[in-house]
């Protein structure tokens, strides 16, 4: 369904996108996973024709995408990580005005608007003006209106930034509800625990590169390891790297978190005895089974990156 | 582009117009407010029946000759007779180094002294120390214009037994100063000379069509900025479809600004005690000029709308071309107050092309032939700048929006 070869895209002297090659097909919700600055917009807004690229090939619906843009963007959708709507304008004008723009009228309009609808929960927020909606409903009406148009592909573009755990629930189950409907659904985050939950293949894309690209069960199988996570009571950042000096495989997640990549007892002692020994307070100590974001961890810090 | 686009682009632009109540406020009763303060602030400086000079006839000789000279001065509506009795000597001094401009003294005998062989008029006029020489030119005009009438006619009174009627026959003409000069106000006639409101109107209504450039380019920046203008190009919405979804509401907006302040002026300005707006016999002419300043105020928004990276620089800078459009263009001092270069480089400010237009239509009374080349020459400046903002946006968004 989407074939992308060789893409290439920088700005100015810095590159954006180096060589990417990816396959995707109909009906899989394919995540896309790095860290901000990664390139995962770059690849949204260039397969969705909204910027341009140096070098490479891509192809959708077997089309190719030069020349073919106004074709292949009516059968799909961009959802970008702003809420590209108008505050001033209720639930419905908001709808009816992207509906009108791609000419959708008569039966099909109302189809349209009452699937967008249905699927997002809007029914009774119709009437509220847009600024006045929560984060978790805007973020819905964000999506109802990439809904418009009954798209075979979706683009998520960090759909669940800034809400609250529920709504970012409501909006995974709506997106992992469109594999009934044989959508596909490329889905971009930097929320480990997001891709998880709703896609079948992965592609995680670091420096313009993608390091890794497998179905979610394989990649976990192969590479995910269990790990030990420790929170730290604001730890003194001198005796925290005096710690990661003598044990070279811990990864800093934060200024309060450490993994420890592995679940080998000897190793958690010595953590341990370490953590008294500089007199770091623990606050918490979590076993982890395979998880992407330990597999993530070891990508991105590792060579692999720059391979 | 096809219907619903259309209408689905003009429902957006119009709702989100009419929930802006500053947009609204800047758009229609701004500009009406205005025609009224203005037509009512400059009331008396464009009335015919201003008196801008002060006089005073302190009449010595008291004849019938002396009586018609002071009724002659006050004949004329320029002139303001002082508002006391004036004596020769220390009350003339105080009255003079008060506001009274010129003192015309006649003296004693002065009415013999007119119909006697003596060429010698012992008429005396005393002037304000502070008295331009122009001014005094024109005074001095207005009294031997007086002079040579009663002279005439004191002569033609003596020839009447000789040549029967001959005084009758031109005493009307004599003082009938039309018959003598038809004076017609750059095409127009003395008795349609412009009044405040026939000045105001044309001008507010210019410089408020204009003023749509600030929610126009706030509208556009806010939508570039939520990534609403990104959405509908994902959505295929080219940029002419973009661009004629804006110029079309805001043509429809600039109409209804233009017959509004026309009302206002027609029928408002009438109950505040200022002149009615006559607003020619040209609705053609009307459409043509105003639907150029629409392309022309459309395009200047854009084209800021475009190059701005925010509300706040738009609003500035769309502010600052508009007040400055204005001054050059004649909109807050009219163009016949300006020297002559500065009427020259008035004509670079497209205000001045839509304010010249209406005036030709509400002042001068002509019809759309006449306003033609402004209508074009304003369509053509809205078209240029359109074509400058759709590269510029073209540019900066890489490909399309």
């Amino acid at each position: 369904m989407i074939r992308i070869h060789n893409l290439s895209k920088s700005y100015g002297e810095t590159p954006a996108l180096r060589h990417l090659n990816m396959e995707i097909g109909r009906g899989c919700i394919f995540g896309l996973l790095g860290p901000n600055g990664a390139g995962k917009t770059t690849l949204l807004s260039i397969i969705n024709g909204l910027t341009g690229f140096q070098e490479g090939e891509i192809e959708i619906f077997g089309l190719s995408l030069a020349g073919n843009i106004r074709q292949i963007r009516s059968r799909c959708a961009f959802i970008p990580q702003a809420l590209a709507f108008y505050d001033n304008l209720t639930v419905i004008e908001n709808l009816r005005f992207f509906a009108g723009i791609q000419s959708i009228r008569g039966a099909a309009l109302e189809q349209s608007l009452d699937h967008a609808i249905s699927v997002n929960r809007l029914q009774h927020l119709l009437d509220r003006k847009s600024a006045t909606l929560s984060g978790g409903e805007k973020r819905r009406l964000n999506i109802g209106i990439g809904l418009l148009n009954n798209p075979e592909i979706l683009y998520f573009d960090e759909p669940t930034i800034g809400i609250d755990p529920e709504s970012r629930n409501d909006i995974l189950t709506t997106i992992r509800s469109f594999r009934e409907e044989n959508k596909t659904v490329i889905y971009s985050s930097h929320y480990m625990e997001e891709i998880e939950k709703i896609c079948d293949e992965v592609a995680i894309i670091h420096h313009g590169r993608i390091i890794r690209q497998d179905s979610l069960q394989d990649m976990l199988q192969q590479g995910g390891r269990r790990s030990v996570i420790i929170e730290l009571y604001h730890p003194d950042p001198a005796r925290l790297s005096r710690i990661t000096g003598i044990m070279p495989e811990l990864r800093l997640l934060d200024e309060e978190r450490l993994m420890l990549p592995s679940q080998d007892s000897a190793g958690i002692a010595k953590l341990l005895t370490l953590l008294e020994e500089e007199q770091i307070g623990i606050r918490q100590i979590r076993y982890r089974a395979r998880t992407l974001e330990s597999l993530f961890i070891n990508l991105t810090s590792h060579g692999e990156a720059d391979a | 582009m096809e219907k619903p686009m259309l209408r689905a682009m003009l429902t957006k632009e119009f709702l989100l117009i009419l929930r802006d109540k500053h947009a609204l406020a800047a758009l229609f009763i701004m500009p009406s407010i205005f025609i009224l303060i203005m037509s009512m602030a400059l009331k008396d400086t464009f009335s015919s029946d201003r008196a801008f000079v002060s006089y005073a006839v302190i009449d010595q000789d008291q004849t019938t000759i002396s009586h018609e000279i002071a009724s002659l001065l006050r004949e004329n509506r320029t002139l303001k007779e002082y508002r006391q009795t004036v004596r020769p000597g220390k009350d003339l001094q105080d009255a003079l180094n008060d506001d009274l401009t010129f003192a015309v003294t006649i003296v004693p005998g002065f009415s013999a002294s007119l119909a006697s062989e003596d060429s010698t008029v012992p008429l005396k006029l005393d002037a304000a120390s502070d008295v331009q020489q122009n001014m005094l030119r024109l005074f001095k005009g207005e009294l031997t214009g007086i002079l040579m009438k009663l002279r005439i006619k004191t002569l033609l009174h003596e020839l009447d037994p000789l040549l029967p009627g001959i005084a009758a026959r031109t005493d009307a003409r004599l003082m009938d100063q039309s018959s003598l000069i038809t004076v017609q106000f750059n095409g127009l006639e003395e008795s349609l000379f412009p009044t405040s409101t026939q000045q105001s109107v044309p001008s507010w209504i210019v410089f408020g069509m204009f003023f749509i450039i600030i929610p126009m380019s706030t509208i556009f920046i806010s939508e570039h900025r939520q990534n609403t203008l990104m959405r509908m190009n994902g959505m295929n919405i080219s940029i002419p479809a973009l661009f004629t979804g804006k110029i079309v509401p805001y043509m429809v907006i600039n109409q209804i600004q233009v017959w509004l302040m026309i009302g206002v002026g027609m029928f408002m300005v009438p109950l505040l005690g200022a002149p009615a707006l006559t607003p020619g016999h040209s609705v053609t002419g009307i459409i043509m000029v105003s639907t150029g300043l629409s392309l022309a105020a459309i395009g200047t928004s854009m084209l800021i709308a475009v190059s701005v990276n925010s509300v706040e620089q738009a609003t500035t800078i769309g502010g600052i071309l508009n007040i400055l459009f204005g001054a050059i263009g004649g909109v807050m001092v009219p163009k016949f107050f300006m020297p002559e270069a500065m009427q020259t480089f008035s004509n670079l400010s497209p205000m001045s092309w839509g304010l010249e237009g209406f005036l030709d239509l509400f002042l001068r009374g002509l019809g759309a032939g006449a306003v033609l080349t402004e209508s074009l020459a304003l369509a053509g400046f809205g078209g240029l700048m359109l074509l400058l903002a759709a590269w510029i946006l073209a540019r900066r968004t890489g490909n399309g929006l």
